[in-house]
């Protein structure tokens, strides 16, 4: 884990106006980032872009109520339905969730494996898995796509091909994030103790019952981590679901992508995409604030391998 | 006790993981070889048993040796992986130096705040991009540097043909640079945090100022870790594309400067080009580099002393 630290037994090693320098520096260097999301945050409750703190507006809901509404013109058109708003935060949340149980039911078992049995190919092939977390996805890509649109060419009939992409991208982005899983799952098994385990194998009891009623529950965190992950993967993609599922089944993502990609964006048109971008932005904020320290320590612990 | 099943008991639990990789890396991997040496463009399935030999690959060996933008291409590669690659390590150490040696509570503000890029929405992060290099006075950069006089008219940053090309690489260097750094910070940080802390108090206690402790303990101790976020920087860099993507997409860089080799397979697969069969030779190409490279960050990571033993196996 992450040490115990040296701030128990001795304070910080800067202290006092050479701190304050320190962190002035820290904050000048963050400054692109911190207005860049402030932009993007406080241009969504604006009545016009607030891109500097020299900006004069108004604080107002309209941007929010005129993406719900599907107003996405400066006339006021309705382009989407409310329907359609919904069906599309519905369809990230398909996909965020489709993610988060393939990945765990793709990791969790193999992750045991790795940490408790012994067998031929161990070794090799966890360092396959860790090869594969930095795989060229874009390699990988074109492969895929191509097995997706021959199957779904050759076999799947028209009424049920919507299905079967989101079926399809449901598996093929969990399956990019299987290797790291299964890396950080197995931390977390490796710190359990082996006794409790032991003592269901010595009552007769399955491989698959230790498993499932005796360490399971114990690396809930772990379970939690990596479906926080599982979920914010699923929920952040554009590519995969840009590519695979049809131009009629948009996501927050793809409804972002569309819009700009399009070119003939308006000035004033961009604070109603920044209450899109706020909303799309959402979970990851809200990850961050309730899991801070799990979403630190499971990625210093992931990332090591 | 079923002590006679290991093997099956194994492959029973790693089974879903092991139908995932073989559907979604191998299988993949081997249809892309594949169509590197079919004629295939715009999907036209049909083509997938139509060879062409080493077509592909010539095709691509012309491009990049005679035509502008391949070498344009190449040379967008080099400057992206060799100055985003020194801004993730150098950046990632001094803000690990920086966020470990000042008070808890605001370092973790500051390493959770470095955090957020990596786990932004591409298409929320491309957005906010978007704003800040907005071509009008109402883009953050252009308000900033007309507020502050140094310049006169706002500018198109990442298309404006009299700034290419370093205005093209820098913001990709740039916005790249941001999503990566947290990955060395992470890494190093928690590599002084195993320190054992008796150490710095010695330190302290024998009068050793910071600069010195820094100098002498923090960064050489984490030498190896420094090796090891370097190559595995590099590889992640030479394959990531998304992110290049969405800022060429929107226009936000120019569409041939801001493409890398990985970025150029992705736009010859599913851009308006559609030549798969090149695309996959370009991206077999890819694998090699990356293959090597990986191999490389295993043996750096002296990867078999730090595997653990499977515990209690019976």
């Amino acid at each position: 884990m992450m040490g115990n630290g040296k701030n128990e037994l001795m304070g910080p090693l800067v202290t006092g106006y050479k701190s304050y320098i320190l962190i002035g520096v820290l904050l000048l260097v963050s400054l692109p980032l911190i207005l860049a999301y402030s932009t993007l945050i406080i241009t969504s409750f604006a009545n016009t872009i607030v891109s500097n703190p020299w900006v004069k507006f108004n604080f107002t809901f309209d941007n929010w109520i005129a993406f719900f509404r599907g107003e996405l013109s400066t006339t006021h058109a309705r382009i989407y339905s409310t329907g359609e708003i919904l069906r599309m935060i519905g369809n990230t949340i398909i996909v965020a969730a489709g993610v988060t149980a393939v990945v765990l039911g793709g990791s969790a078992t193999s992750a045991y494996a790795y940490s408790r049995m012994k067998y031929r190919w161990r070794k090799g092939s966890l360092k396959l898995l860790l090869l594969l977390h930095a795989f060229p996805g874009v390699a990988l890509i074109v492969g895929v796509y191509t097995i997706y649109y021959y199957t779904l060419v050759k076999y799947i009939p028209p009424q049920s091909r919507t299905l079967y992409s989101f079926f399809f991208v449901i598996l093929a982005r969990a399956s990019l994030e299987i290797p790291m899983s299964i890396w950080i799952l197995k931390g977390f098994f490796d710190r359990v103790p082996w006794e409790l385990e032991w003592s269901v194998l010595i009552d007769g009891g399955s491989r698959w019952t230790a498993f499932r009623h005796a360490v399971l529950p114990l690396v809930k965190p772990g379970i939690a981590a990596v479906a926080i992950f599982a979920f914010l993967a699923g929920w952040e993609d554009l590519i995969y679901v840009m590519i695979f599922l049809p131009p009629n089944q948009k996501t927050l993502a793809t409804f972002i992508e569309g819009q700009l990609a399009s070119g003939s964006l308006e000035t004033s048109y961009l604070p109603i995409m920044a209450a899109a971008g706020t909303l799309y932005l959402l979970p990851t904020i809200l990850f961050f604030i309730f899991t801070q320290r799990l979403l630190l320590e499971t990625m210093s612990g992931g990332l090591k391998g | 006790m079923k002590l006679g099943h290991k093997l099956s008991n194994a492959i029973f639990f790693l089974l879903p993981a092991i139908i995932l990789i073989a559907a979604f890396y191998i299988l993949p991997l081997i249809v892309t070889t594949w169509i590197s040496f079919t004629p295939l463009r715009d999907w036209k399935i049909s083509q997938l048993t139509e060879f062409v030999e080493l077509e592909n690959y010539k095709a691509l060996y012309k491009f990049v040796t005679t035509h502008p933008l391949g070498s344009l291409v190449l040379k967008t590669t080099i400057v992206f992986v060799v100055f985003t690659l020194i801004v993730n390590v150098l950046g990632g150490l001094l803000l690990a130096i920086a966020t470990y040696v000042i008070e808890e509570r605001v370092s973790l503000g500051f390493r959770l705040l470095w955090l957020i890029p990596r786990m932004t929405p591409l298409a929320v992060f491309g957005l906010i991009w978007y704003y800040f290099f907005y071509g009008s006075p109402q883009g953050t950069l252009n308000a900033f540097l007309l507020k502050l006089g140094l310049i006169d008219q706002p500018t198109f940053w990442g298309t404006d043909p009299n700034l290419l090309p370093w205005s093209a690489w820098s913001i990709i260097i740039f916005v790249n640079g941001l999503v990566g750094v947290s990955y060395g910070m992470i890494i190093f940080y928690s590599a002084f945090k195993s320190l054992p802390p008796e150490l710095l108090i010695a330190a302290k206690v024998d009068g050793a100022s910071t600069w010195q402790i820094v100098r002498h303990i923090l960064v050489p101790m984490a030498r190896w870790h420094l090796v090891f976020v370097t190559v595995w920087q590099l590889l992640s860099l030479v394959t990531s594309y998304t992110h290049l993507f969405v800022l060429v997409d929107w226009r936000i860089v120019d569409e041939w400067y801001g493409t890398t080799w990985a970025l150029f397979v992705f736009t010859e697969a599913f851009g308006t080009v559609k030549n798969q069969g090149l695309a996959a030779a370009a991206a077999v190409i890819l694998v090699i580099i990356g293959s090597l490279l990986g191999l490389l960050t295993l043996r750096i990571m002296r990867f078999d002393k730090i595997t653990l033993e499977p515990k209690g196996d019976i």
